[in-house]
């Protein structure tokens, strides 16, 4: 190196070509070659796992649909209207899905991402800017579509022995059907950024808010259809319900028209629709990228700078509460379930889904006995009783594996004031610990009782689920807490993508073990000895009144040893991880 | 080359910028001073068309800056610069001459001056992931560079670097203007600033207080002394009140 001045920058030539498509395409091609090849280098034993799972996990989804299909060909006709039905109502649910989510990245990853700041910079047009991120987005939202779509069509495909050309058209189907919903919702996210570009969280808030009312709206008119359930009036009923998703300008429509077509092998309609979906997925990439060109720069203007001047009330009074509340707690542990808890309470995309996924719950068991389940036989009463727990501990494992899992990883750059805090580092895990536990024990205790009372569940019965839940609840905590900090993403700053990596995948995989094990174990018991009250006469294939004692007391005691190495082998794990950690 | 005409620019109710004009010309090093919150790198955003301004224009030799061809013609290093983790430097290098139509061979004699020049050969091979703060930094001098740009505007050059790479990046500002392109540089450093520059803006509250050279500046701020204190004269922030009440109650103290 010289410390001489380097040679003259010469005059300017005329103005060069435009290589910026062709730069940004390699630019993608050598990010991922160079990803895959560290991955392959430094983390084989990751990228086995992340294969084993997706492989698991597709090939669970395809038995699951195969059986389904068997099951439903064993009563109908496949080719008839009700697996069009299925289809389109699968297909839309999906579309609606794919138009939030791939908006919501596509909004991130223009306006707030520091790539976007940087090619903003660059002679690159804000169109072929906006393709560059379309594209990532798009890769980012719809890989699950693939995972959840591909064992659909091909269990289908399988059950009505479609020919082989089915299953190659059905990957250009899935593959229009997503550009559809992602250019609507890039068009939503350059939009909102241009007219709302201080109410990006509110227009979200209120989007899905008007999604659940219109989802609601329908799930209530359908079960309130008439008649004997699955008698033959009642599915007539269903289908006149759903025939909002048959409308001929829905892409659900196109979609599932087509690929049944496919699979019956009626080219001259599959090719038909497939004209039609692949025209408008390119008719929607088009809109997206005409109005980014004119739109982007002006709204990356407009929602940039102008730091919010909010002044935050110092909440003396809810702290000193909590200090009087929680006073067999250290201090240090308290002061750091405080800041979480303020972090929590300031970000509305945290305590907003926790409060519509918990609320919609609360809400559904508030109308239990509308639905007449309350007034059932004890068998019934049992299932359901089991089935809502069930369901309000899987909401609770997205929630330790969405909110919980990330927290040690976003800490990120500040690892440091962490580590330098005067408190033993193992107190740092143990007070995200009890912060985790703390919300989830509060939230679904309250939401299992509720529900225990409306199926008028006896008192030993609601004791159980009440001891089940706490399981549970401090199970999932010391899993989420124990492998967010033994698996630690601290490169990146999004919550949803550590969420969605490798360590956040294995983490909802554990928990999702977890909740099955306890739950089986529990639930079984209960089951057979219900099932024999409402069956006498077989009352010898299932448990008695000391049977259940005998075996309910043993699932208990399996479920608290289960449910006490869930809670410290995981933590334990965290625990060593996080005091080898260098900072 | 670079030019602000009545520029203001508003977040909502707060006005970061208030009908600011600053000219940087062809062969002119600007350092651009001000305070934390003064408006320096709003100005510099929108000089690099990140930010449109909410009245006035600013032009990026002759055209305006969020057009192509000003981009082309710029060389920007923010204050937080940035790199892709999954690519090494000397990628990175590529695809910035590919981005700017640079020829494929003048572009790689380029960056292989630059290698040299900002001594990366060790390490321009690996990942940026696995840099330090001082080799991701030499990365973006040398992004901003290798495209040769007319214009170069620099948000805080020397954060991150040592004093061997500072020296070359100094070197290189002071090259670039005396080359002929314009050069606009934010800095906190004062001294660095009285070193380099032909031209000295200070900004504070958006409006420009005091442009020129360092002789300008004392006539505008009716002092003598350093740029340090010309500084804090112009500013509103005088010896005095620039040490806190209880540290001049400690200072003042006899102990």
């Amino acid at each position: 190196m010289s410390l001489v001045l380097p040679k003259p920058v010469e005059a300017s030539s005329p103005p060069p070509a435009d290589n910026s498509a062709s730069a940004l395409r390699r630019l993608r091609w050598l990010k991922a070659r160079n990803a895959v090849a560290t991955l392959a280098a430094e983390s084989r034993l990751r990228v086995a796992m992340i294969l084993f799972c997706s492989a698991v996990f597709w090939f669970g989804l395809f038995f699951f649909f195969l059986g389904s299909f068997q099951f439903i060909a064993f009563y109908v006709d496949l080719a008839n209207t009700i697996i069009e039905y299925l289809f389109s109502l699968f297909f839309l649910s999906l579309l609606a899905m794919l138009l939030f989510s791939t908006g919501i990245i596509v909004y991130s990853s223009l306006f707030h991402s520091r790539e976007a700041a940087y090619l903003l910079t660059t002679p690159a047009s804000a169109d072929r800017i906006f393709a560059h991120k379309f594209f990532e987005a798009m890769v980012f939202s719809s890989w699950g579509f693939f995972l959840l779509g591909s064992p659909l069509m091909v269990a289908y495909g399988l059950t009505v022995q479609a020919p082989a050309g089915y299953y190659a058209l059905f990957l250009v189907f899935l593959l229009s059907f997503v550009i559809i919903p992602g250019g609507l919702g890039a068009i939503a996210a350059v939009v909102v950024a241009n007219v709302f570009p201080r109410r990006r969280k509110t227009v979200l808030a209120l989007s899905l808010l008007a999604a659940l009312a219109v989802i609601g709206y329908f799930v209530v008119r359908v079960w309130r259809t008439p008649g004997e359930a699955l008698s033959g009036d009642w599915l007539g009923g269903i289908l006149n319900r759903l025939a909002f998703c048959q409308h001929p300008l829905w892409p659900s429509k196109w979609m599932s028209a087509g690929l049944l077509a496919a699979a019956r092998g009626d080219w001259p309609n599959a090719g038909y629709y497939l004209m039609i979906l692949s025209s408008h997925a390119g008719l929607a990439y088009l809109a997206a990228a005409v109005v980014a060109r004119d739109l982007y720069r002006r709204g990356y203007s407009r929602t940039q700078g102008g730091r919010s001047s909010r002044k935050r009330a110092g909440l003396a009074f809810f702290d000193a509460t909590f200090h009087r509340l929680f006073f067999f707690l250290s201090r240090p542990i308290r002061l750091l379930i405080l800041k979480d808890l303020r972090i929590f309470l300031r970000d509305p995309a945290q305590w907003s889904q926790f409060l519509i996924f918990f609320g919609l719950l609360g809400f559904y068991f508030l109308n239990i006995p509308r639905l007449g389940y309350g007034a059932q036989s004890p068998y019934w009463r049992n299932l359901v009783s089991f089935l809502n727990l069930s369901v309000t501990a899987l909401i609770l494992s997205t929630f330790t594996s969405r909110f919980i899992f990330p927290l040690l990883s976003l800490e990120g750059r500040n690892f440091w004031v962490l580590g330098l805090l005067p408190l033993k580092r193992e107190q740092i895990l143990w007070g995200k610990f009890a912060f985790s536990a703390g919300i989830s024990l509060i939230s679904t205790e309250f939401l299992v009782v509720l529900s225990d009372l409306m199926l008028k569940m006896s008192p030993w019965m609601i004791l159980l689920h009440v001891g089940m839940i706490a399981v549970l609840c401090l199970g999932l905590s010391g899993i989420s807490v124990g492998l967010g900090a033994r698996l630690p993403n601290l490169r990146e700053s999004d919550p949803s993508k550590i969420a969605a990596g490798f360590g956040g995948t294995f983490n909802l995989l554990v928990s999702l073990v977890f909740i099955f094990t306890i739950v089986t174990a529990l639930a079984v018991p209960c089951h057979l000895y219900f099932a024999g009250q409402d069956y006498p006469e077989s009352s010898r294939y299932f448990l008695s009144r000391e049977g259940l004692r005998f075996w309910l007391s043993a699932a208990v005691v399996v479920s608290l040893i289960i449910g006490a190495a869930a809670t410290i082998i995981p933590l334990r794990v965290g625990i060593k991880a996080f005091q080898r950690m260098e900072f | 080359m670079i030019e602000l005409r009545g520029v203001s620019k508003s977040f909502g109710p707060k006005r970061a910028v208030d009908h600011l004009d600053l000219t940087v010309r062809p062969g002119e090093l600007y350092a651009f001073l001000g305070p934390n919150g003064a408006g320096k790198t709003t100005t510099i955003k929108m000089i690099c068309g990140l930010l449109r301004p909410t009245e006035g224009a600013v032009l990026v030799g002759g055209r305006p800056a969020e057009s192509r061809e000003a981009r082309r013609l710029l060389g920007y290093i923010p204050d937080q610069p940035f790199l892709y983790d999954k690519l090494t430097g000397r990628e990175f290098l590529k695809f910035v001459i590919e981005m700017y139509g640079v020829p494929r061979s003048a572009g790689l004699s380029r960056i292989e001056e630059l290698v040299d020049t900002f001594e990366m050969a060790d390490f321009i091979d690996e990942l940026c992931e696995n840099y330090s703060q001082g080799m991701k930094q030499r990365v973006v001098f040398a992004s901003a560079l290798v495209h040769e740009p007319r214009v170069l505007v620099v948000d805080e050059p020397l954060v991150g670097l040592d004093p061997r790479s500072a020296r070359i990046v100094k070197n290189m500002f002071v090259s670039m203007a005396r080359e002929g392109a314009a050069v606009l540089m934010s800095i906190h450093l004062l001294a660095i600033a009285e070193e380099l520059a032909d031209t000295i803006g200070i900004i504070d509250h958006g409006r420009m207080l005091a442009v020129g050279s360092m002789a300008d500046l004392r006539k505008q701020a009716q002092a003598d002394g350093s740029l340090e204190e010309l500084f804090l004269k112009l500013t509103g922030g005088d010896g005095r009140r620039v040490v806190s009440p209880v540290a001049r109650a400690r200072l003042e103290s006899p102990s």
